[in-house]
């Protein structure tokens, strides 16, 4: 009736459950069964950034203060992030899955996707059911005892991820053409994946008002009234257990983003602070082997103003200082304010063309102390060695868990 | 509140090492000396490693079935560091 994809559901979507404060509970058996969370620096202020489920239980959420959550519950605790533990839980997440599947893709730290078409023969006549509750046998033996993953199945990576969001935690679901209406029966808009306030209240307009009358709304319609775009078309497939999102997504822009600790609008204050998030940005981009011709710089101001300005330029760069020159080029350029958010970001990139030779002396000289400052910072450790602008910068912004993409994550166990 | 408490000491420790074991219990902890006191490990909560610089170091998350203790083996000094604990009632 709805059109609904009738193949076999080969997805499978593993997603670890609070992970950061799962993998510490796991570290000290003494949390465990206890209200906890994680966060990057405690100080008075600091976020919550992981829950355990005890501690969600009570009511404290992800992004909640410490002040608040220890109003709920006096006996809270929070510890320090420790990337290298959540990398090692990562890794061998990754070990697991790929026993399984060569295909396999990490959405971000703590989930992943399995693909399994075309590995239908080494399945041996098992259903994937009975692989994930293998996976999650072996995550807890090859992991440790406390760690628990969701599994979801579906036919296409929504459906994967929405299954293993049905019975949180420990849960294992699949969701197909025989169960696909009876789940979005009882969602709302923002229950599914990808669907927040935003997009919800757009689809409020047009009458849309839960996930059935989204599975029911016609394809012009989303695709010319509601979304006005082709998204329209990609939602109504998505949402009919078609695959919409497997693909490559290009690398487009590298960057760094900052929350000023103390909103200032203070050059003294701010420029160290920019030359540290252009060095971040300059060892993304040699990471990446990429070189990019465009600098980008915003800036949101405490009361509320956004500015912004970018700017491309005829040659490549990829060097820290060059990158800090012309940020600093435009930095300089923005409105009088007190900063509470900066960022800086690099676009237009291409492949590094650091192992050409140069004509030029002064490019070869440049190239190779970049070289050495990087092998140094690869030997001892990253910031051993780095621009005097940088000094106070490096005392000031604290590097973080990256949340999204896990493109960055060996870079930033170097600092360890 | 953080009930982590910072030690950073060097401490002796006796590990074992299974010959036929699942890749995390190769190497645990048995028991360490730190101080006058003699503690024996029940659990061993996580291993990972890591790096100081191009350094390997194992991390060791072990308790004695009361307070839970970080353990960091120096693979390159061959030294056992004891770095931190969180004390069970806490």
């Amino acid at each position: 009736m709805y059109g609904i994809n009738k193949e076999e559901a080969l997805i499978m979507h593993i997603d670890l459950n609070s992970a950061f404060a799962t993998a510490e509970q796991q570290a000290h058996p003494s949390l465990r069964g206890k209200p906890m969370g994680v966060t990057n620096r405690i100080s008075k202020e600091c976020c919550v950034i992981a829950a355990s489920y005890e501690a969600k239980a009570l009511g404290i959420k992800v992004g909640m203060r410490r002040t608040e959550a220890m109003a709920i519950c006096p006996t809270f605790v929070l510890l320090e992030t420790d990337p290298p533990k959540y990398n090692a839980v990562y890794q061998k997440l990754i070990k697991i899955m790929l026993t399984y599947s060569d295909k396999i893709k990490m959405k971000s730290i703590d989930e992943g996707i399995i693909d399994f078409h075309g590995m239908e023969h080494i399945l041996n006549g098992r259903t994937l059911e009975d692989i994930g509750y293998e996976i999650k046998q072996r995550v807890k033996t090859e992991i440790g005892d406390w760690m628990k993953i969701n599994v979801g199945i579906g036919t296409n990576r929504f459906l994967a991820k929405e299954a293993a969001g049905w019975h949180k935690p420990d849960g294992l679901d699949k969701i197909d053409h025989t169960n696909l209406i009876k789940y979005y029966k009882d969602r709302e808009l923002t229950d599914l994946s990808g669907i927040a306030e935003r997009y919800g209240a757009r689809l409020n307009a047009y009458g849309i008002m839960n996930a059935m009358d989204f599975l029911k709304a016609p394809e012009y319609m989303l695709k010319k009234q509601v979304f006005k775009s082709i998204n329209g078309t990609y939602w109504y497939q998505r949402l009919r257990g078609f695959e919409m999102d497997d693909h490559e997504t290009s690398l487009g822009m590298v960057g760094r983003q900052w929350v000023v600790k103390d909103p200032s609008d203070k050059d003294e204050y701010l420029l160290p602070c920019l030359s540290f998030l252009c060095e971040t940005t300059g060892m993304k981009l040699r990471y990446r082997e990429v070189e990019a011709r465009g600098v980008a710089v915003w800036v949101s101001y405490q009361n509320g103003e956004y500015w912004h300005q970018r700017r491309m330029h005829k040659s490549t760069f990829y060097t820290n200082q060059e990158i800090y020159r012309r940020a600093l080029e435009l930095f300089n350029k923005r409105p009088h304010g007190i900063v509470r958010t900066m960022g800086i970001y690099t676009y237009m990139l291409t492949p590094s063309q650091v192992s050409q030779l140069s004509m030029f002396d002064d490019i070869t000289k440049v190239r190779n102390i970049t070289k050495a400052v990087d092998e140094i910072n690869d030997f001892y450790g990253t910031f051993t060695v780095y621009a005097g602008t940088s000094l106070e910068g490096k005392k000031i912004i604290k590097q973080k868990i990256p949340f999204g993409g896990t493109e960055y994550f060996d870079l930033l166990l170097k600092t360890a | 509140m953080d009930p982590t408490i910072q030690i950073n000491e060097i401490v002796d420790v006796v590990p074992i090492f299974r010959g036929r074991a699942s890749e995390i219990n190769v190497c645990t902890p048995w028991k360490m000396k730190y101080g006058i006191h003699e503690v024996v490990f029940t659990k061993l909560g996580m291993r990972h490693p890591t790096a100081k610089g191009k350094r390997m170091i194992h991390v060791f998350d072990v308790s004695d079935g009361i307070n839970d203790y970080r353990l960091e083996f120096d693979a390159e000094r061959l030294i056992w560091t004891l770095v931190s604990m969180v004390e069970g009632n806490s």
